[in-house]
């Protein structure tokens, strides 16, 4: 069917000024700059959590095993916890040619579901690790507390934890997830287009 | 200098057809604007990698198409009532004027992926193009682009323009 309508002639004349390019080298400097800045933050802050933990155990020097165990754990927990942002970024990056909208579709949904598996584990892993670390941890100290201290100190703490564990973590997790769920769907929606 | 020079030639020839193709996915002309933009900060940091696996129009339209898809991820962010009331409404518009604002509301009425095919399609580009931009096959495209034409005279017809 051909009608007397010309969408091309109609759809070019749409003009508006072009831009000035120097407004997008600026823009380009600044986001550029602001994906580095967040790089570096979390490299520091990684360094910064395992150069204290060292320093308690030079400066302590723990005779427990349990304590070293506990110390270990509680840097792979910041470790894990810290990873997925590294990630993230090389996933972004790492697209050297363009690919076409059906597989970029494809990439974002696989990247979302990603994204969920790991702020569901990897916040579940932390939070244990976490835990058992500091657990451990303090194991050394408390055994040289009197008894009444130490079930108070272990109380405290377990308290704590278990606030993380069942309050926390699920109510971070299901506010993550939440979003992400929404952009998989919205995603999933565009795919299934494609293949109409 | 190389690199600059090349991108400034890209941008000069390819910014209206960027900018059309979101106008076409938002009909809104700063959104469009900043779709436009971002397509082109990702060219500029993607030119250095780009190798001629494609042409560079295919490179560019499917760095644009892409940006487009990827817009839902904002739009979360910003909400709609926030945007201005288009205040154009009330200046005498000549026909053609008309016809352009009918054209791009229609066109941002349809799916998403047909946003793209048919902004590719009004842009001229042949459709062999089209398939390798949006990763389709040309049959499919060329079916897909007849149906939105249909879609689109319906639209102008029952609005008597």
């Amino acid at each position: 069917m051909e009608t007397n309508i010309d969408f091309k002639k109609i759809w070019n004349q749409q003009n508006i000024e072009t831009p000035k390019v120097n407004n997008l080298y600026t823009k380009a400097n600044k986001l550029k700059r602001r994906s580095f800045l967040k790089l570096i933050l979390v490299n520091i802050i990684l360094l910064l959590s395992i150069t204290f933990i060292g320093f308690i155990w030079y400066y302590y020097q723990p005779e427990f095993v349990t304590t070293k165990i506990g110390i270990i754990l509680t840097i792979l927990a910041i470790i894990i916890f810290l990873l997925p942002f590294k990630k993230q970024f090389s996933l972004l990056t790492k697209n050297k040619t363009e690919p076409n909208s059906k597989e970029y579709l494809q990439q974002l949904i696989k990247l979302k579901e990603i994204q969920v598996y790991q702020q569901a584990t990897t916040l579940s892993i932390y939070f244990i690790m976490l835990s058992l670390g500091i657990g451990l941890y303090i194991f050394e100290y408390v055994s040289k507390m009197t008894i009444t201290g130490g079930i108070i100190t272990y109380a405290i703490t377990i308290l704590w934890f278990a606030i993380n564990w069942y309050y926390l973590r699920p109510k971070v997790i299901t506010k993550k997830n939440a979003k992400l769920h929404k952009l998989l769907v919205e995603f999933e929606k565009l795919n299934n287009q494609m293949n109409d | 200098m190389d690199r600059i020079m090349n991108f400034e030639t890209i941008y000069k020839s390819y910014w209206q057809k960027v900018f059309r193709l979101c106008m076409g996915y938002l009909n809104d002309t700063d959104a469009a604007k900043d779709l436009a933009q971002e397509t082109f900060i990702k060219v500029w940091t993607q030119l250095p990698n780009f190798r001629n696996e494609a042409s560079i129009g295919t490179w560019i339209f499917r760095i644009a198409s892409n940006t487009c898809l990827r817009q839902i991820q904002k739009e979360n962010k910003i909400s709609k009532s926030e945007l201005p009331l288009d205040i154009k409404d009330e200046i005498q518009e000549t026909d053609i004027e008309k016809d352009i604002k009918f054209l791009y509301q229609y066109i941002s009425e349809l799916q998403e992926v047909e946003r793209i095919i048919i902004s590719l399609e009004l842009e001229d580009i042949n459709q062999k193009e089209i398939a390798e931009i949006v990763g389709l096959s040309e049959g499919n495209v060329r079916v897909k682009i007849h149906r939105i034409k249909e879609k689109l005279i319906q639209k102008f017809k029952k609005n008597g323009n």
